[in-house]
């Protein structure tokens, strides 16, 4: 008998247990916006600097450990587990609208004009916007006033600089890839050489079939970046290292990523943030200044709060007010154009910005995630590794890596 | 006393706490799997709740109180993800399909909104019109205002309205606005609102309707779409997608997963791209595993031999080869990975030379053996040792008394007789290293791989690192394909085990 009464305290117990811990639903006026670590707080941050950023609606944001854990959470999430937004790289769009987890929102022509149009580019898919540009996120080049005097105003300046110098002052490289990779940050060497991965027509629509001069890009990589059928030494072909041997004085010149820059300045280094010269000083090369924004998920329309995370999206992640309040925590260079004009905005941020308004590149997914078969991601690195390691003749490169951009751009021309 | 603990009402008291702790834990997870419409998983959880109280509740089921825990967890961490993987592989499953039909139907459906040539959008207020879902809107630019209800657009002369300082009309005759919190989830935000056909006004967000159009229907009957602008149909391919039936190759976004059956299968035989790299990966997997076994045991087995007679400071020296064991192994790699940078890395400093370790294939697979082989000698080094001194010494004394040297002596004796004792060890060593993808996640990531001459693998890929690679390594996955790699691996590696198990005959005591 006194077990049996055991027995029911047993499932008493556990019921009254379970009841205090039930999973809990979602409120019928709650935004759910997903971010990562760093992110995350600063949106809650942000957001608390007003009262109510959408009238009658509550947001709550949920920050996840980093950024691989986010987008974990998002290729998994479902309708009831999902956000109403989540704040994630310009690249998942393409993916995430493929698979359906993303809801297209459409701007008026006021909101549109709050951006530059090249930055919806990255947040497009099928012709259909998912999301509002929240950050740059751009590389630009920084020099070292300790070796380096003044702005190089060409690339054969800064090698002709580092033949000079390289014994002397035991550099180990002229100019190498801090951050970003070897494919996405290094892009402005490619473009500064000649290679831009896609091309623009006068009216900013992409041209669909303008490819790269392989003859001339292979020529340039021979005669700046090898002697004798070999890498001179002046770009590695591999980003690893770069960023401590800059800080050390062993690199005069490095491609550094605008969520860095403090790294730099803490160790005492001036914001002179440039691109990479081109091989006339008239022809910079074009860094990719991608943005991260703030998407729309399909799983907003599902709980129907479909409407006031749109008002959320334009009224707080795509208005002056809300990036100013954002970026002043988050310390990024902010997309709007209201935001990146503000005074609050600091010297890392604006030289970065700066950079980017001289010579950048959007980010288009749909080509350069590799639609025909091989990535922009993978082929980049790979002509590197063909030319600077193997010693293979950079024409000859060129040209296959032509083929594969050329190919990827075909294949993407339904989808831009 | 002790049996007390066991048998006694202290023990009662205990078992009663920690199951309904364990029971409220899976009740919580259960209703939660629930919430999230994962029943299979919630199925399993009440499975489970019921089978350890009725379990532990019992004293007829003793074998059974032994037993539940260890098949509960193995049905639920092994057999489970083997079976779902065999499932998938069966499936198309991978980039744009990844939902269910029902759930791509939707998606399609709510996708297909166009929004008119001009990208047309008004100021809205949402209301009710004579207790009608209504719209308020303004057009800023021609200063019009008028009332869409979902049957009609009544015009509004401005004088009738109240006008904010944007020129914006908050207010009506007969219109009642709702309240900004219950816009969203009323049936309004989800209406279609007279404009001028085709076209009709949605509300985008609290305060903007945008013009759109539809552009595709869905014929139920027919389970087709068809393009209300062309009139194309589009029919379910088989292959989980709607494909328009004039040009196949213009799908519907998003598809959804579906049945593939053997298709996966026999896409690792018939698909030059899937087969030619596979067949590559797997030579290397083979020797990788085979030469890391090789080189681990013969470095160990040698520094055992080594140690194995009394020397000076032989206890130090026996601490200091354990220490790569010791250190986590994800470090002892990023460190490895730093020494081997061509331009910048200890090793390249040490022999004055720029190696491209990472950039060569032959240079990086050697990186990659030296990296094992500093991992794993330790484990080798203990196992042997030990096992030295199971060795008898009268057969080794007889063995030199018969008149063997020292080097007959270890190749006649000692060594097979370590063979006999170490067998399983390497058989599972080898088990281990054929699945080693923390090796090469983190020092090669699988490379090289020469994109430009069209490689799909690296030259460092091994079986699982190339189906990492094609589950999740870029932005295309394809979870299908890499599920059907993961059975084959798993039947290799299940083999090998096997294997092992059976030349340690350590299932004899059950048979």
């Amino acid at each position: 008998m006194k077990k049996q009464i055991l027995k029911g305290f047993a499932v008493a117990a556990a019921l009254a247990l379970s009841a205090g811990v039930v999973t809990p639903a979602q409120a019928a006026n709650e935004i759910v916006v997903w971010a990562d670590e760093t992110r995350g707080p600063n949106i809650r941050d942000a957001l608390a600097t007003k009262s109510s950023w959408v009238s009658g609606y509550t947001v709550t944001v949920k920050a996840f450990a980093n950024f691989d854990a986010l987008k974990e959470a998002i290729d998994k999430s479902t309708a009831t587990s999902g956000p109403d937004i989540v704040v994630g790289a310009n690249d998942w769009v393409p993916t995430l609208a493929k698979n359906g987890k993303l809801a297209p929102l459409t701007l008026t022509a006021s909101q549109k004009a709050r951006f530059s149009s090249s930055q919806f580019y990255d947040l497009s898919y099928k012709k259909k916007l998912y999301g509002i540009p929240v950050d740059v996120n751009n590389v630009a080049m920084i020099y070292n006033t300790k070796l380096v005097t003044s702005a190089p105003k060409t690339f054969g300046e800064m090698v002709d600089y580092y033949k000079a110098n390289k014994s002397s002052k035991s550099l180990k490289a002229g100019l190498c890839v801090a951050g970003g990779g070897m494919s996405w940050g290094a892009h402005s060497v490619f473009s500064a050489l000649g290679a831009d991965a896609y091309y623009f027509n006068a009216d900013g629509r992409i041209n669909k079939s303008r490819t790269f001069n392989p003859n001339v890009f292979g020529s340039n990589v021979r005669k700046f970046l090898m002697d004798g059928g070999k890498s001179n030494g002046f770009f590695p072909a591999s980003d690893a290292g770069c960023k401590d041997n800059f800080l050390a004085g062993t690199v005069p010149f490095a491609i550094i990523g605008n969520w860095e820059w403090s790294d730099y300045k803490d160790k005492g280094f001036a914001m002179n943030l440039m691109p990479v010269p081109g091989v006339t000083a008239s022809s910079p090369g074009k860094a990719f200044g991608s943005v991260n924004g703030a998407m729309l998920t399909s799983f907003a329309s599902t709980r129907g709060v479909e409407a006031a995370a749109k008002s959320l999206l334009v009224d707080f992640f795509g208005s002056t007010a809300g990036q100013v309040a954002y970026q002043k925590i988050e310390k990024r260079p902010p997309a709007e154009k209201g935001a990146a004009a503000d005074p609050s905005v600091s010297d890392g941020q604006r030289g970065f910005g700066a950079s980017a308004a001289e010579a950048s590149i959007p980010q288009v997914g749909a080509i350069l995630n590799g639609p025909s078969g091989t990535s922009y991601w993978d082929s980049a690195p790979a002509f590197w590794t063909a030319v600077l390691v193997d010693g293979k003749n950079p024409v000859v490169e060129a040209k296959k890596l032509r083929a594969i951009w050329s190919a990827n751009l075909k294949a993407a021309a339904s989808d831009i | 006393m002790l049996i007390q603990l066991f048998r006694g009402k202290v023990a009662l008291a205990f078992k009663v706490i920690v199951l309904a702790l364990v029971t409220a834990l899976l009740i919580t997870l259960a209703q939660s799997a629930f919430a999230q419409e994962q029943y299979i998983i919630s199925l399993f959880l009440v499975a489970t709740i019921f089978l350890l109280n009725y379990t532990y509740f019992s004293n007829k089921r003793v074998p059974l109180k032994f037993f539940v825990p260890g098949v509960i967890l193995l049905s639920a961490f092994v057999l489970t993800p083997v079976l779902y993987t065999l499932v998938m592989s069966t499936y198309t499953y991978k980039t744009g399909n990844y939902i269910s039909k029902e759930q791509a139907t939707q998606r399609i459906s709510a996708l297909a909104l166009e929004p008119d040539e001009n990208g047309t959008a008004f100021d809205i207020v949402v209301g009710d019109y004579r207790s009608e879902p209504a719209l308020l809107v303004s057009d800023i630019n021609t200063g019009s205002y008028f009332i869409a209800t979902t049957k009609e657009r009544i015009e509004i002369d401005s004088s009738a309205l109240t006008i904010d300082e944007y020129e914006v009309a908050t207010a009506a005759p007969d219109f009642e606005p709702l309240e900004a919190g219950a816009i969203s989830g009323s049936d309004a935000a989800k209406l279609r609102f007279k404009y001028s056909d085709p076209y009709f006004i949605a509300v985008e967000s609290l305060n903007v309707g945008v013009v759109f159009r539809q552009s595709l229907e869905y014929l139920a009957e027919s389970d087709q779409f068809r393009s209300l602008i062309t009139s194309d149909l589009y029919s379910d391919n088989g292959d989980g997608n709607y494909a328009n039936l004039n040009d196949p190759s213009d799908k519907l976004e998003p598809g959804w997963r579906d049945p593939a059956w053997f298709s996966n299968y026999l896409r690792l035989f018939q698909d030059d791209r899937v087969r030619d790299p596979l067949v590559s990966v797997f030579i290397w997997t083979v020797v990788f595993a085979s030469l890391t076994v090789l080189t681990q045991f013969a470095f160990g087995l040698f520094l055992a031999l080594a140690l194995n007679k009394p020397i000076r400071g032989r206890r130090l020296y026996r601490s200091i080869l354990v220490l790569p064991y010791a250190m986590p192994s994800i470090m002892s790699i990023l460190i490895w990975g730093g020494m081997f940078n061509t331009e910048f890395g200890a090793i390249n400093e040490i022999l004055g030379r720029q190696i491209a370790w990472f950039q060569d294939p032959n240079f990086a697979r050697t990186a990659v053996i030296l990296v094992n082989l500093w991992l794993g000698f330790p484990y080798f080094y203990l196992v042997s040792s030990g096992s030295l001194q199971a060795i008898p010494n009268e057969l080794l004394e007889a063995a030199a008394i018969d008149g063997a040297n020292p080097r007959q002596v270890f190749r006649k004796v000692t060594l097979p007789l370590l063979l006999q004792i170490l067998s399983p060890l390497l058989i599972a060593s080898f088990a281990f290293n054929f699945n080693n993808f923390n090796l090469i996640y983190l020092l090669t990531g699988g490379g090289p791989k020469n994109q430009l001459d069209g490689e799909i693998a690296g030259a460092t890929d091994i079986l699982i690192s190339y189906t990492y690679q094609i589950a999740f390594g870029s932005n295309v996955q394809d979870l299908g394909l890499a599920s059907a790699i993961s059975v084959i691996i798993f039947v290799i590696v299940a083999s090998i085990s096997l294997y092992g198990v059976r030349k340690s005959k350590v299932l004899e005591s059950f048979s």
